[in-house]
């Protein structure tokens, strides 16, 4: 797509313009480094799979990328790429589903999983994600966070805009309620 | 402390990941079914953390944040200040909207402020009835416009009776209108007028006619001829 241009905009300006662009660049391929893993694990932590993970992180960062210039508040850059992961996520998850679905009504002729397959699968893992994706959105994207390597709870509630308490009671909610469940 | 109270602490303690202590601590050391219990719970929690941390801080392929970049360098960025365009984009808009639509809301303000100044029209009485005069209020612009000549009885009662505002493009329809209502007046007035009055005015135009009484009249039968019309039937 053609990017708009004003008639009456000086040589000048388009060089400002291009020099401000450059350094929102530059200021974001800095953040990917942090980000980029954080986009990740918040995917990877509501996907079953790192490849999903991937393309879903990928996917976050781009949008993030297309709007960073719109951003008013750029210290609250990790807080809006975790929802923006999340949400992806979530909405890939629920694609997901709806595909497999489908396949199941169709497929006809998928070989039955052997007994070998059933142990080596691990079931635990298995019931732990279905808990999860019972669970309230704002409970388990605290739970994903606080669960992440190096992220304490004030972290958790600095990057998420929350009161400490709130986080707090969140985790301890949703682990219980994942508890309840596998138990 | 019980079975039941040290079960429900038991849950509470290793939610939080801390170790038994106080009552619970003093019954889990009486008690080996709530100790074991309370180790099944720590260990399902446990598992929980491992299971989650597990998947969570798994590390992306090492390509990862390359192929980012790749795809970061086909895209566009949003124009900064793209904002600050939008906003005066928006306000530009809205003062020519304004401009625009000022003369029209404008050229309607006397229309609603000549109320005060409104001139009546009255329709023309064509009959001497006791009925009311039924009038109709106009602004000033219907007098001074198409509608004059028609209407030279008009009389300025604004005020006393109720009103009806005319935009200005309405104003000959109404005319004709309030000139036909007048007209129908005198019809309307014949209608409505008591019987008796009707009759007196009737009979004050007929000439006088002797009374007849009926037993003078002779009645004779009929010929069937004379029952017959020109046309050969009957009626």
């Amino acid at each position: 797509m053609q990017e708009f241009t004003w008639p009456d905009r000086t040589a000048e300006t388009e060089l400002a313009l291009d020099l401000e662009k450059a350094v929102l660049r530059r200021e974001f391929e800095q953040r990917l480094e942090e980000c980029g893993t954080l986009a990740f694990r918040v995917a990877r932590g509501v996907l079953r799979n790192a490849a999903d993970a991937e393309d879903v992180a990928q996917e976050a960062l781009l949008r993030a990328y297309r709007r960073v210039a719109l951003l008013r508040d750029p210290a609250r850059f990790r807080a809006w790429l975790v929802r923006i992961s999340f949400r992806l996520a979530l909405d890939h998850l629920r694609s997901a589903r709806r595909r497999e679905r489908r396949e199941t009504v169709w497929a006809t002729d998928v070989p039955k999983p052997t007994a070998e397959d059933i142990a080596a699968s691990n079931e635990f893992g298995r019931r732990l994600q279905e808990a999860m994706e019972s669970l309230p959105k704002k409970s388990r994207l605290v739970l994903l966070l606080a669960s992440m390597d190096g992220h304490s709870l004030e972290e958790v509630a600095s990057v998420l805009q929350l009161p400490l308490g709130t986080v707090k009671s969140r985790l301890h909610s949703a682990r219980k309620q994942l508890a309840e469940k596998l138990r | 402390m019980n079975c039941d109270q040290s079960v429900q602490a038991s849950l509470e303690t290793a939610a939080n990941g801390r170790a038994p202590t106080g009552n619970l601590a003093a019954h889990l050391e009486q008690c080996a079914t709530c100790q074991a219990s309370f180790h099944r719970e720590q260990d399902l929690f446990t598992a929980i953390d491992h299971s989650l941390r597990k998947g969570v801080n798994e590390e992306p392929r090492a390509s990862f944040l390359a192929d980012v970049r790749v795809q970061l360098s086909k895209e566009t960025l949003a124009k900064p200040g793209s904002n600050a365009v939008w906003a005066v984009t928006g306000a530009t808009l809205a003062v020519v909207l304004i401009a625009m639509l000022y003369p029209l809301v404008n050229s309607r303000q006397p229309r609603v402020q000549g109320n005060l100044q409104a001139a009546t029209v009255r329709a023309p009485q064509s009959t001497g009835g006791t009925q009311p005069a039924r009038t109709f209020s106009v602004d000033s612009g219907l007098r001074s416009g198409k509608y004059s000549g028609e209407h030279s009885a008009a009389t300025s009662t604004a005020g006393q009776e109720p009103e009806v505002l005319v935009p200005p493009d309405e104003q000959k329809a109404f005319a004709q209108f309030v000139a036909r209502v007048a007209g129908r007046d005198a019809m309307a007035e014949a209608v409505v007028i008591p019987a008796a009055d009707k009759t007196a005015a009737r009979n004050a135009d007929l000439p006088e006619v002797p009374s007849v009484n009926m037993a003078d009249l002779k009645l004779d039968r009929a010929e069937p001829g004379e029952w017959m019309d020109e046309t050969g039937g009957s009626e």
